[in-house]
């Protein structure tokens, strides 16, 4: 085979286990960033984070929320809520950031699994 | 305070040695999570095989409770892959999961298949939600992060949604005495069931009775009665995966096979994730490795 064929080839590879590789962090991510909370079911995400502190820029100290299943739930108590649901953003997104650097730094396939 | 605990079905066939397997799945369990008391249920002979093979000190640290069932199996043929080009059948012996809820020593239990390896403490908060009744995973990938094949994803191309059978979680309620009497059900006139959802396959599959009671149970369509595990979608392993390095008990690195193009693989690290190991052949030829990664 050509050697530039053989060698984009090889590169197609490399880029297709990193491409594999950070839809795992990603499922990986989301997976904890998934809690239960007074029955209902929440994802730590950007968009939750900034609705609960714009409730809580209104004095609010409890609310109704829709779930990520669409059920209504009555949250007695915003910052506790907050405060959970800030640990467990900051907790999956600080190993989606060292898992993606790590993969960003690894320049072939035996890099990426620590070969 | 509930007792509450995981139980694994484990009944041995020529080919496969699913006590070893269940072994090895309760030791995951015990090092990973919170609620880890575990029950195996299998049969007299099993049990005594799985001692003299493995020593009763591991088979002692692995399960704390132990339920023999010496019940006759129906003839269930299923075909398994050992990677895309080696196969293999072997009866496959399922036809008592249903009553685990009579089996089960616990108040709250986790039903887990013996290939199905808990890496991680995600599976805990079941235990701790007293509203949930009945878990199960009703999404899945593959570890390309792909769908499974459109008939793991609905009973047919326009039937309901499939509900994994994999891990169950249930406690001693009205609601769960109700799916398992409707699981059972489904059993028995599985072949009037099949036509009615039409669900491929000549062999019995736990997955469609499950998915046919939850849908009956969540009022023919997508309600919450049966609650749907927040642990992700379930990640598995397809058996024509394969794996090529054990790190440690929650870093491991696989072959996975593309299912368009099977003589192509890529590998494909895992980390963290609980993941159902469908290939069983693998296991075996990774069984020291992953022993030691928890022991």
């Amino acid at each position: 085979m050509d050697d530039r064929l053989e060698k984009a080839l090889e590169f197609s590879n490399y880029r297709m286990t990193i491409e594999n590789q950070k839809k795992n962090l990603k499922i990986r991510m989301e997976t904890q960033q998934t809690f239960m909370y007074q029955k209902g079911t929440w994802r730590a995400d950007q968009k939750l984070l900034s609705f609960i502190h714009t409730l809580m820029s209104y004095d609010l100290t409890k609310a109704v929320l829709q779930d990520s299943r669409d059920n209504p739930i009555e949250i007695d108590n915003l910052a506790e809520f907050k405060e959970l649901a800030i640990g467990k953003y900051n907790e999956s997104m600080n190993e989606f950031l060292m898992e993606s650097n790590k993969l960003a730094k690894a320049r072939n396939i035996k890099k990426v699994m620590d070969w | 305070m509930s007792y509450n605990g995981c139980c694994f079905f484990a009944y041995n066939n020529s080919e496969i040695d699913y006590v070893r397997l269940s072994l090895l799945a309760a030791l995951y369990v015990k090092k990973h999570m919170k609620n880890n008391n575990t029950c195996l249920i299998t049969s007299e002979g099993d049990y005594g095989w799985l001692e003299s093979s493995l020593g009763k000190k591991l088979v002692e640290k692995a399960f704390d409770e132990v339920v023999i069932t010496d019940v006759e199996q129906a003839e269930n043929v299923r075909t398994h892959y050992d990677s895309p080009w080696t196969t293999f059948d072997s009866h496959f012996q399922n036809s008592n999961k249903h009553l685990v809820n009579e089996y089960s020593p616990f108040d709250k239990t986790l039903l887990l298949d013996i290939d199905y390896i808990v890496r991680n403490d995600n599976l805990d908060y079941l235990f701790e939600q007293d509203h949930i009744h009945v878990g199960m995973y009703n999404s899945a990938c593959d570890l390309r992060g792909n769908l499974p094949e459109l008939y793991e994803q609905y009973l047919n191309p326009v039937g309901v949604p499939m509900w994994w059978s994999t891990v169950v979680y249930f406690d001693r309620s009205e609601t769960s005495d109700m799916f398992f009497d409707l699981w059972s059900h489904t059993q028995k006139e599985y072949s009037f069931y099949k036509f009615l959802y039409s669900f491929p396959g000549h062999m019995y599959r736990t997955d469609y009775c499950v998915s046919v009671a939850s849908h009956l149970m969540n009022g023919m369509s997508d309600g919450d009665t049966i609650h749907k595990i927040i642990d992700g979608p379930m990640q598995y392993m397809d058996q024509k995966d394969d794996i090529v390095e054990i790190k440690s008990s929650n870093d491991w690195i696989f072959l996975a096979n593309d299912r368009n193009e099977p003589w192509k693989d890529i590998v494909s690290r895992n980390l963290h994730q609980n993941l159902h190991v469908m290939n069983k052949r693998s296991i075996d030829r990774n069984f020291d490795a992953m022993i030691g990664a928890v022991t």
